[in-house]
């Protein structure tokens, strides 16, 4: 009963949003300027909010056209490949740091540094190393999740109550066992919700990488290119793109999270 | 292959030429001598990028001043909006089925990327770079503010509303107080936040601050297009990372204090 309640106020909220934004463009068509000075120059004809129709034509050229599908399959990969990449490192690291404190130490420097670095500002210095190509996006990304995901591994580790690992210690197992079977398993709250984190500042990360660099088709790129001409529809599209990848890596990562946790017993 | 990149200098520069940068982006050897003519005649930028940075008067100090001012005014903005936003949610029931849909999907779009939609609308200025800061900022307050408030600060809500507390004491003794710890966590994190998008936004689209001195000036369309310096980029980021760390310490530091009673 009350999720049904839950439901029509969350509908209610969402539609009401829509319509208001449909309401303001209608309004607003012919009212808004759309001759708009940019510092340097003027911009012409500019729809500052487009209305539905033409956010439909412009969706249904940017997918018939496969500009759109193209550019998610380029900007998907890097992040996926960021993500594998950097999250391997980061938890292994992680977990080798939180049972060895002799380990700690040496790593410890290191971490704070690059935890204390925006992650945007190594872009310049990868693409002096690895050039403007695939390398240094896929490396910046996979760079800070591994410092994310290091820490969760890391905390998770040493979180672990002292009194698992006697009674499993007591009971017989071995440094392997206990690894595998007490470590770990309490370990994985701690990293997987690192993991969402991470994932979601991967996309920051990439798209804003893509906007800075803008040369392959990407959704960045795409983002760039509607804001050089200026073209609202494809921005407004890129822009709801990007939000709905967030969101569909977000939940992909709250269904790892309870499936690495389905141990666990759940509050609610 | 890994020994012959380090022993390249445009890969990892030497200290000594880290030390030269920092000098040289201090303001130090480019100040004119007491006769008017130049105190070190030897001195010749060593790359394009510092030659760029040294004629536009960019120093390390003063970047870094504009990028701080810049990160201060969005935790300023945003971190009030979000605790509101926080709260209202965390607080009332009602708001939060209305409000939590929204919000997940307001949350999804970086920050970053709407900035030039911004500026069709506010026009090249200094607000498209602060509005992407104040909007990150306050989305990542909100819900470590809902937590606190919803989790943790229910069962006081109750109590103190049973001997008779309501509205601003309940806000200010109660639910605030409650909130307090994990507040502070989503503190620390939306100052890096804050500092990310800074320097994400000033590399897109300013004239000045540490994310211009990164990228070596230019317009935002021809950006990385020039020869990058690896000494003045690595001398930025280490910049960065002290600024950021010396202010999460300083957050740190208050947090505990403010929120001592939670020990």
């Amino acid at each position: 009963m009350m999720t049904w309640v839950r439901a029509r106020r969350a509908v209610i909220g969402l539609v009401g949003c829509v319509t208001l934004y449909v309401l303001a463009a209608e309004v607003g068509h012919g009212r808004l300027p759309e001759r708009i000075w940019l510092g340097a120059h003027y911009v012409e004809n500019v729809k500052l909010l487009p209305t539905w129709r033409a956010l439909v034509e412009e969706g249904a050229f940017l997918i018939e056209s496969n500009i759109l599908v193209d550019s998610i399959a380029v900007s998907t990969r890097r992040v996926v490949l960021g993500l594998l990449l950097g999250s391997v490192a980061g938890i292994l690291l992680g977990l080798l740091t939180g049972s060895a404190s002799r380990l700690e130490a040496l790593a410890e420097p290191w971490v704070t540094f690059f935890r204390f670095t925006p992650a945007l500002a190594l872009l310049p210095l990868y693409v002096v190393w690895f050039g403007y190509g695939e390398s240094s996006k896929v490396l910046l990304i996979a760079t800070n999740v591994a410092v994310i995901t290091f820490l969760g591994a890391h905390q998770g580790v040493r979180g672990v109550p002292r009194v698992y690992l006697d009674a499993a210690a007591s009971l017989g197992a071995d440094g392997q066992l206990r690894f595998r079977k007490v470590i770990l398993p309490a370990a994985f709250p701690s990293i997987f919700s690192s993991v969402r984190v991470a994932a979601g500042l991967a996309w920051v990360t990439i798209v804003v990488a893509e906007l800075i660099n803008a040369q392959m088709p990407s959704l960045g790129y795409l983002l760039a290119l509607a804001g050089a001409y200026p073209r609202v529809p494809t921005m407004l599209i890129g822009l709801a793109t990007v939000g709905a990848l967030v969101l569909i890596f977000d939940l992909l990562a709250l269904l790892l999270h309870a499936w690495a946790t389905r141990w666990m017993e759940r509050a609610a | 292959m890994a020994a012959r990149l380090l022993s390249r200098p445009d890969i990892l520069p030497p200290a000594e030429e880290l030390a030269e940068a920092f000098s040289a982006l201090l303001g130090r050897g480019v100040q004119l001598g007491p006769g008017g003519e130049h105190a070190h005649h030897h001195h010749h930028p060593s790359s394009a990028q510092m030659e760029t940075l040294l004629q536009e008067g960019v120093t390390l100090q003063g970047a870094l001043a504009v990028t701080t001012g810049r990160v201060l005014f969005g935790l300023g903005a945003g971190i009030p909006l979000g605790i509101l936003i926080g709260i209202l949610m965390g607080a009332s029931r009602r708001a939060d089925d209305y409000l939590h849909p929204i919000y997940i999907l307001a949350r999804s779009v970086p920050p970053l990327a709407f900035i030039t939609y911004i500026m069709l609308w506010l026009g090249h200025s200094e607000a498209h770079r602060l509005i992407p800061i104040v909007y990150a900022v306050a989305v990542t307050m909100v819900i470590p503010t809902y937590h606190g408030a919803r989790d943790v600060a229910g069962k006081y809500v109750e109590a103190a509303r049973a001997l008779g507390a309501r509205g601003r004491l309940l806000l200010l003794k109660v639910v605030l107080p409650a909130a307090g710890p994990a507040m502070v966590g989503g503190l620390r994190y939306s100052v890096a936040i804050g500092w990310m998008t800074a320097v994400g936004a000033e590399m897109l689209m300013a004239e000045n601050g540490m994310g211009n001195l990164l990228v070596g000036g230019g317009m935002w369309s021809s950006r990385l297009q020039t020869r990058s310096d690896p000494a003045v980029i690595i001398v930025g980021i280490m910049s960065l990372a002290a600024a950021g760390w010396a202010m999460d310490t300083g957050v740190k530091v208050a947090g505990a204090r403010l929120t001592r009673w939670a020990r």
